[in-house]
């Protein structure tokens, strides 16, 4: 059995008054502190590199595609979200996308495509916003989904980070 | 003529300003209450939101009229015009304001009746409004609807006592009903408290003020008092079943109400239109002083309203009977031997 002792009040506190006053005091003093509300719209998001949007492909500096369609992606993707279609080309790489879609209505934004792929290409961006009138339009191809490596670059290093930390763990 | 036609504009213009102000009210609680929350509140509809009551009341307009099955269908629509009805009517005898102008030798005042019992008149009407509450209870067929508009009852019965005394005391000091009068009286300058603070009632009755002004209260169903509502307990209380303008209806009531009694505590005990110092104070700078005393008590309403928690019935009950009566017996006693010596 518990006993609790409660606060004995003192003849101000029962003559409830004061305590009114003192309470509307605190109240009135919040009225005159900023807002914790944010106006979404015209407001936008504070993301950072953690922030774990919505995947985009990394484009290099000469306009070239990393990707190399080898298609460890589309087999990590828990959502079946990822298409991806292969091509031969004459760069170093040999092979480029010829078709890589990203369906949103599946995407789950859980970020094991950008673990999976072996070339940094994949990576997932601080972009949150996403609504459209229509289920197509939110199938995105290779033209909505390629970024600029500069857009990316924060992210690339902080992944880059996580992963040195692992391979200068480990014992093996 | 004439005077008939000022009187019809006075009355267009005072009914039309009420309601206006129920509107601004119900804005200016969301955004009090957003404010005191450190939220924001609806700043979307118009510049700062000024029109959201606009939108709120073509939104009501547009919902379904429902009456429940069971219902007493005539009392359940009687109910909310009573209401309302009875909130708009206590405000005719409010002084607002000094002398407007004079037509062919007839003074034209800031008010729509100068009637010579106007503070029983505001009693009277205000009394009334109840019966919306009641009845709307009573006529919805569910029982939170019951509970809410019985505990409306009982809380009317014992506060409106306790406000009556409250009143009593100014006019037996004032030896009038008419408020234009207590008012006047409240701004002679040898009524002055001390010789030299303004001869308000607040200064003469400080009990009677605080117990009048927790009386009001008590009376509009505001909170820490708003048994007839009650949201946690009773769901909606006596509103609880109304749906559409009827529900609309009632929180118009319930507002003017709030502006009535704010006018009543301005006029009784803060000198209502006049101001201090400045007995011969122009029709527009009286009015102005008036409506900011209002305005102060209408933000003490909301202020309340989101800094204190709901009481207990019979904390309610208790406070009522033998806590405020008492005093208010008192104090009158002690008026009675002032006024009498």
């Amino acid at each position: 059995m518990v006993i609790i002792k409660r606060k004995q009040l003192t003849w101000m506190e029962k003559a409830y008054l004061p305590e009114v006053i003192r309470g509307l005091r605190i109240t009135l003093g919040k009225m005159f502190q900023k807002p914790s509300t944010r106006q979404y719209p015209e407001d936008p998001l504070i993301t950072t590199e953690v922030t774990r949007g919505q995947p985009r492909l990394v484009v290099n500096e000469d306009s070239t595609i990393r990707c190399v369609s080898c298609g460890l992606c589309e087999i990590a993707c828990p959502a079946y979200a990822i298409t991806i279609d292969g091509q031969e080309t004459d760069r170093m790489i040999e092979r480029e996308p010829e078709k890589f879609e990203i369906d949103f209505l599946r995407c789950i934004l859980c970020g094991f495509c950008e673990e999976a792929c072996p070339k940094e290409a994949i990576m997932m961006s601080d972009e949150l916003e996403l609504a459209d009138t229509s289920r197509q339009g939110l199938i995105y191809g290779l033209d909505k989904l390629k970024r600029p490596v500069s857009a990316l670059k924060k992210r690339i290093a902080y992944i880059n980070k996580i992963n040195d930390r692992w391979r200068t763990s480990s014992s093996t | 003529m004439t005077v008939l036609l000022a009187t019809i504009l006075k009355v267009v213009v005072i009914f039309g300003a009420l309601i206006s102000a129920a509107g601004i009210s119900t804005l200016a609680e969301r955004r009090v209450s957003a404010w005191i929350q450190h939220r924001i509140g609806p700043n979307r509809v118009g510049p700062f939101g000024v029109l959201q009551p606009l939108a709120d009341g073509i939104k009501f307009i547009f919902k379904e009229e429902f009456v429940p099955e069971g219902a007493n269908r005539w009392l359940f629509i009687l109910a909310p015009a009573l209401s309302a009805a009875a909130a708009l009517m206590s405000v005719a005898v409010i002084p607002f304001g000094g002398l407007i102008t004079e037509i062919d030798g007839t003074p034209i005042l800031m008010s729509i009746a100068d009637l010579d019992i106007g503070a029983l008149w505001v009693v009277a009407i205000g009394g009334l409004g109840i019966y919306g509450v009641i009845l709307g209870g009573w006529a919805s067929n569910s029982k939170y609807s019951l509970f809410g508009g019985l505990r409306a009852t009982a809380q009317m019965i014992s506060y409106e006592l306790s406000m009556i005394l409250c009143i009593l005391a100014v006019v037996a000091m004032s030896d009038t009903l008419n408020l234009r009068e207590i008012v006047n009286l409240q701004d002679s300058a040898d009524s002055r408290c001390f010789g030299f603070l303004p001869g308000w009632n607040i200064f003469y009755q400080p009990l009677a003020f605080v117990l009048f002004v927790i009386c009001t209260f008590a009376e509009t169903n505001r909170h820490p008092f708003d048994f007839a509502e009650c949201e946690s307990e009773l769901v909606g209380g006596f509103h609880t079943e109304y749906s559409s303008m009827k529900f609309a209806l009632f929180f118009i009531g319930e507002y003017c109400a709030m502006i009535v009694m704010s006018c009543m505590t301005v006029t009784l005990f803060l000198g209502g239109f006049s101001v201090p110092y400045w007995s011969e104070a122009p029709f527009l700078i009286g009015l102005a002083s008036f409506l900011l005393k209002v305005t102060f008590f209408m933000f003490l309403f909301l202020w309340v309203r989101w800094s204190l928690p709901r009481f207990r019935y019979d904390q309610l009950m208790n406070l009522g009977w033998k806590v405020f009566l008492p005093l208010a017996l008192v104090n009158i006693l002690l008026t009675g031997l002032a006024v009498s010596l």
